[in-house]
């Protein structure tokens, strides 16, 4: 599954260790989603979405 | 569960110190059983004076002494199953899983050398009895590896 997780980190100028934070999960957890190799549960796509204020499709794609 | 890390969450801290006392009961219950072959009496054979002889114990006894034997494995499976219900991070999680199975795929190829070597020669081999440790050391090992691979 593709995402633009590490482009909307980019814009807002977060480290992956402050989205971490954001969250409430690891950083290893933000590195393991942006290079595609671990992909959320709904609850943490749910929680991203929201931060970003963007719907859950336009953040991820097949 | 990292070992030797300055930040570990309150749980993994927790759950490691837990899973410290399940090991050292494994060791201590192996202890009881003077029968069993054990590494640490070889390395201190003074430890055979402290552990009693149960040749000629009931069967009720030996039982006992059995079941004891348990304690410390449902204490470890405990701890893992209460820090992965805990853990919020679903990542962790994940890795801790994958972890675990590497832990158990090294036990099972230990204990099938182990099987050939006692065939061959006829005689227990410590391994058997370090089970539980060997699992756990395996898992934490795997785990640091399968984390470093994320960094």
């Amino acid at each position: 599954m593709k995402n633009r997780l590490r482009m909307l980190r980019a814009e807002r100028s977060w480290s992956q260790a402050d989205l971490a934070d954001r969250l409430g999960v690891s950083r290893q957890s933000i590195n393991a989603i942006e290079t595609g190799r671990f992909d959320p549960s709904l609850p943490l796509a749910f929680k991203l979405a929201k931060l970003f204020h963007l719907p859950i499709e336009s953040i991820f794609s097949d | 569960m990292l070992l030797c890390n300055k930040n570990l969450t309150p749980l993994q801290r927790r759950s490691m110190q837990r899973m410290g006392a399940a090991l050292v009961l494994t060791v201590v219950t192996n202890l009881s059983t003077p029968s069993l072959p054990n590494p640490f009496r070889d390395l201190f054979p003074g430890l055979s004076q402290l552990t009693p002889s149960y040749v000629h114990s009931s069967v009720l006894l030996v039982g006992l002494l059995s079941a004891l034997s348990v304690l410390p494995v449902l204490l470890a499976v405990w701890v893992a199953a209460r820090y992965l219900a805990a853990e919020p991070d679903e990542f962790i999680r994940a890795l801790v899983v994958k972890a675990l199975l590497w832990g158990f795929a090294v036990t099972m190829a230990g204990n099938a050398i182990a099987g050939v070597f006692m065939n061959i020669y006829s005689r227990p081999f410590p391994l058997s009895v370090l089970n539980a440790d060997l699992f756990f050391a395996s898992g934490l090992i795997a785990f640091r590896i399968l984390q470093r691979s994320y960094r």
